[in-house]
């Protein structure tokens, strides 16, 4: 035994023991934000299992196809770019199946699985819960849309077909996929927090989108069958994406393509006031719920 | 000087804490005062214990009454609260797609440490619980020892002052229970953090506690800690091959309380007199002793002799 082999002995403990945390312990807005990333991956099924990333990725490959096709289109044909405001009225079957399948990923497993007492007994409140979570769906919303809108501008500028730029619709396009992502992410979120079955919760906001969009169908079908065409025009906004639609063609000015949306000031302010109202009451919903489930 | 004394020596302290649902009285009149260190928490299923850890946790409004936890009032602090107590539900309460790791990181980031903190506190936390490789898993996966040993590590990966753990034992095997308990003895000693267990058995407590709160009804039966408890139950176990009515009798003739149990005697000690006694009792009679040990107490003895006299 040479004394000089004790420092060599220190290298080898393992076990150090129970250590202590002494750093920060950040306030609310870091739970907040932690849960919003959280969410925002987990929607898009990063972090979960490879099953999980299936749809999402699916659905964001179908919403790239039609700028792919425009580019095409501009590239071969040298004619202009798809109307960028067309976008989300066009491609509304995906993203309501986005938001069916993606909502319940965020509010009913949760539930199913208890996880909420976790987060409720850590600093943040309900409502920070509710908050996050409503964040991520809207930001994941609103992600899927702006993807498309601008690889198709990207494609825009590169292929530089004739005629001037389209600026001015691909950044209303943005402001209106930042709307329908904040209205329809309320209302999917609400409907889906609803129920802890996650089939379930898909199964009831596709059901709430269909009823929607049916009942809008229908009565512009008789109105229109029946000359009232301007009746026809308010029943076009019981579809949530036109109701959004008509308030980012009102609010911007950017002709909304081949829908027609009631014109002047109440056609304009009546459809905010009903998707603010339509956000609010879903936020509502929300609050009432989560007050309830997780004690 | 006074003062803060009593503040750090009180965990937590409840005052008339009462809570009612529409049915059924969960707490009544509850006013209780915990200590650091291991307090157990018994009571029977429905008797309020995890009513009264969601109210300390600012989960449930109280009906009636005060609490205060750490120093801070639970109706006006409860966010500094939560931010220094952890807490491990009765329930299952784990997403089963992802692992371990990712779970408990998630849960420090949600207590609020920063990202490189929470990993390093999560894998920590992980190998203190006894989770290794299998923490990379799924955690639908997991046996029930395995899920409980999560759940706990999600409890103390922000390094609370005092968790709250919600029947830790439920569901485990002997050897799991063992093995959870002795954590828990090494969270209150080792890891210096004062915990609260609660568990609808008496017995298994009694290893790992310092103090033992009973409750029942939603009203506090006996709050003291073990060695009280244990005291109370001091008792000799004899047997011998043949002859145990006579040795009763002559025991209870020289003045002991005797009972019999199966075919041992139950003697209660007084003093280290009565160890003499038996002695000398069994050798005149001439009889075979067989065993005569100390019998281990049991706070469930103490608590089914209490109840019996408190009932009508």
């Amino acid at each position: 035994m040479h004394p000089e082999a004790a420092p060599d002995i220190r290298g080898v403990i393992h076990d150090i023991g129970y250590r202590r945390y002494d750093g920060p312990r950040l306030g609310r807005l870091h739970g907040f934000g932690t849960l919003f990333l959280h969410g925002l991956r987990g929607v898009f099924g990063l972090g979960r299992t490879a099953k999980a990333k299936v749809m999402p990725f699916l659905m964001v490959t179908i919403m790239l196809l039609p700028a792919v096709v425009a580019i095409a289109v501009m590239a071969l044909l040298k004619e202009a770019p798809l109307p960028y405001q067309q976008l989300s009225v066009i491609m509304q079957p995906v993203l309501a199946i986005f938001l069916a399948s993606q909502a319940p990923v965020l509010v009913a497993l949760d539930q199913r699985f208890h996880v909420l007492p976790l987060y409720f007994s850590r600093p943040g409140s309900r409502m920070d819960y509710v908050l996050a979570r409503y964040s991520a769906m809207a930001a994941a919303l609103f992600l899927i849309l702006a993807l498309p809108l601008t690889v198709e501008f990207v494609g825009e500028l590169l292929v530089d077909p004739p005629g001037p730029v389209h600026l001015g619709a691909y950044l209303s396009s943005m402001a209106g996929a930042v709307l329908l992502a904040i209205t329809l992410g309320a209302l999917g979120l609400a409907v889906a927090a609803a129920t802890h079955r996650r089939g379930l919760g898909v199964a009831a906001v596709i059901a709430v989108y269909l009823v929607l969009t049916v009942m809008s169908g229908v009565l512009l079908g008789v109105f229109m069958a029946t000359g009232n065409d301007d009746k026809a025009q308010w029943a076009n906004l019981i579809n949530p994406f036109h109701l959004v639609d008509a308030v980012r063609a009102w609010a911007f000015g950017h002709p909304p393509g081949d829908f027609a949306y009631p014109d002047g000031l109440a056609g304009g302010l009546i459809p905010l006031g009903a998707m603010l109202l339509v956000i609010a009451a879903s936020l509502g919903l929300l609050a009432a719920r989560y007050r309830k489930v997780g004690s | 000087m006074r003062d803060s004394t009593v503040a750090i020596m009180t965990i937590l302290a409840t005052e008339g804490l009462t809570r009612r649902f529409p049915r059924v009285t969960a707490l009544d009149d509850l006013t209780v005062t915990v200590t650091p260190g291991v307090t157990g928490l018994v009571g029977a299923n429905g008797a309020g214990k995890s009513t009264l850890i969601k109210i300390l946790l600012g989960l449930l409004e109280p009906t009636g009454g005060r609490a205060q936890v750490l120093g801070m009032d639970v109706a006006t602090r409860a966010e500094d609260i939560r931010r220094l107590v952890g807490y491990m539900p009765e329930h299952d309460c784990l997403p089963p797609d992802v692992s371990a790791t990712e779970f408990v990181v998630h849960m420090a980031g949600m207590s609020g440490l920063p990202k490189t903190a929470a990993r390093e506190r999560a894998a920590d936390t992980l190998r203190h619980v006894g989770l290794y490789e299998e923490r990379y898993r799924p955690m639908g996966g997991y046996s029930t020892g395995m899920k409980q040993r999560v759940k706990l590590a999600q409890a103390l990966v922000h390094d609370p002052r005092l968790v709250f753990l919600d029947e830790p034992t439920n569901g485990l095997d002997p050897r799991g229970r063992d093995e959870m308990l002795d954590l828990i003895r090494r969270i209150g000693g080792e890891f210096g953090i004062s915990v609260l267990v609660t568990s609808h058995l008496l017995g298994e407590l009694e290893r790992i506690c310092d103090n033992v709160i009973v409750i029942d009804g939603g009203r506090l039966l006996r709050s003291s800690s073990i060695a009280d408890f244990t005291r109370a139950a001091a008792a000799l176990t004899v047997e011998v091959e043949e002859g145990h009515g006579p040795l009763a009798d002559a025991l209870r003739r020289s003045g002991q309380e005797v009972a019999l149990d199966g075919r041992a005697l139950v003697v209660q000690v007084r003093d280290d007199g009565t160890f003499d006694v038996v002695r000398d009792q069994v050798a005149e009679l001439g009889l075979h002793l067989v065993r005569m040990e100390h019998r281990r107490a049991r706070i469930e003895d103490v608590f089914r002799g209490e109840e019996a006299v408190h009932a009508p």
